[in-house]
């Protein structure tokens, strides 16, 4: 361990919480561990030194509590500061990673209200309304941001360059709006801003009524669709999507 | 003035916080949703409607559970009334539109909160896609919702 290293909490650690038993400086600890800062930043903010942050995040790893979290090329830039990869002191451009396959238990589809107590009268559920007819005005152009990930810079000419019959991984879309931005939870809004301007009765005929920020299995196959997002991601970040977006055929 | 991506944070971030601050830091986040068909709506809610720099709305929905240990995490207080479940939802509600005008001012517009239970009175217009961010405490969960009603956030 360098403390560079970015941990979040696991699965696991829901699952146990309740049991675990930690002096209170630990729990500090093991708590600041968020998916963005690192063991560093971790133990500084938990005002703990160092040296005693690495056998408590060691013990951590060991009860599988937290576990390590990969970065975007874009995030890991930010953090050392480089402006391009030249600064990072690699040889060759490190890997990109968009995938985090080790992620925790998937969100449902629509997130279930919670059971109801015995004394509620009615069970809470999700309320369908017909979305309006708003258009939205043009939209304010985004900065763009220090780095380009190594897939924005010889960009396609176009979102649905590639074939049109190739499904188009949503996941794959959303890492790569994530990637743009050098911070998870500001990334996912960005997605959130790219996506409301992709007309919802795209997304609901190809039964796509939500998409997940981590690991969404849909595939885009529509080209309409794929254009809309595409379309959508140049309005709003001015970027083109890359290739990678599209699943092998 | 436009609002960023971390102006529109601020509505989460302030909700996290505030929680955070009661519950000493248990809050954990899952992996949020961009909804497009429906809202999501708990036991209670507290919305708060935006206009001016953003149009739209932000609300917190929570099961009776989490709210109850809430309002015993202090102090064991018993079982949470149905009154007591609205205060403690409602103070939340309270506190984000407080520190959202401490932090936009004038340039946004918060309605006053509206607190329900179950389902609104009033129906809400569902925007072109809603940001839904799961939170869980001792197993209980709440969601913090934002809808804008484009993404055009002048």
């Amino acid at each position: 361990m360098t403390g560079t290293e970015i941990y979040k909490r696991t699965a696991a650690y829901d699952r146990e919480a309740r049991d675990i038993r930690l002096l209170a400086p630990h729990w500090k600890v093991l708590l600041a561990f968020d998916g963005q800062r690192t063991l560093a930043e971790v133990a500084l903010s938990a005002e703990t030194s160092f040296a005693e942050a690495l056998p408590l995040t060691q013990k951590f790893l060991d009860q599988s509590w937290i576990e390590e979290t990969p970065i975007t090329l874009d995030q890991y830039m930010k953090r050392i500061g480089a402006r391009d990869i030249a600064g990072t002191g690699a040889s060759v451009p490190p890997a990109v990673v968009l995938h985090d396959p080790k992620k925790d238990v998937p969100v449902p589809a629509t997130p279930a209200p919670a059971a109801p107590a015995p004394s509620m009268p009615v069970p809470p559920k999700p309320v369908a309304v017909t979305p309006p007819g708003i258009v939205p005005p043009p939209l304010p152009i985004a900065p763009p941001p220090p780095v380009k990930p190594p897939e924005a810079v010889t960009p396609e000419k176009g979102a649905t360059s590639k074939s049109s019959r190739t499904p188009m991984k949503l996941s794959a879309v959303v890492d790569f709006i994530t990637s743009l931005v050098g911070n998870i939870s500001l990334g996912q809004l960005l997605v959130y801003r790219v996506f409301l301007r992709v007309p919802p009765e795209l997304l609901l005929a190809e039964d796509i009524a939500s998409v997940h920020l981590a690991n969404d299995t849909s595939l885009v196959k529509g080209e309409k669709l794929q254009k809309a997002i595409g379309d959508a991601i140049e309005a709003v970040t001015k970027r083109t999507l890359p290739d990678s977006v599209f699943a092998a055929a | 003035m436009p609002l960023h991506e971390q102006d529109i944070y601020y509505f989460i971030d302030v909700t996290l916080t505030h929680l955070n601050k009661i519950t000493g830091n248990e809050i954990v986040l899952r992996d949020p949703t961009i909804e497009f068909q429906s809202l999501v709506f708990s036991a209670y809610t507290g919305l708060l409607h935006l206009k001016g720099g953003a149009e739209g709305f932000v609300y917190i929905t929570a099961s009776q559970q989490f709210l109850n240990f809430l309002y015993n995490f202090r102090q064991s207080r018993g079982k949470a009334s149905e009154e007591d479940c609205r205060e403690v939802i409602s103070d939340i509600t309270n506190t984000v539109a407080q520190q959202v005008h401490k932090r936009f001012g004038s340039t946004l517009k918060i309605s006053e909160p509206r607190i329900f239970s179950t389902v609104p009175d009033d129906p809400i217009e569902m925007p072109p896609a809603v940001f839904v961010q799961p939170i869980v405490w001792r197993k209980e969960h709440a969601y913090i919702v934002l809808g804008l009603a484009s993404a055009e956030t002048t």
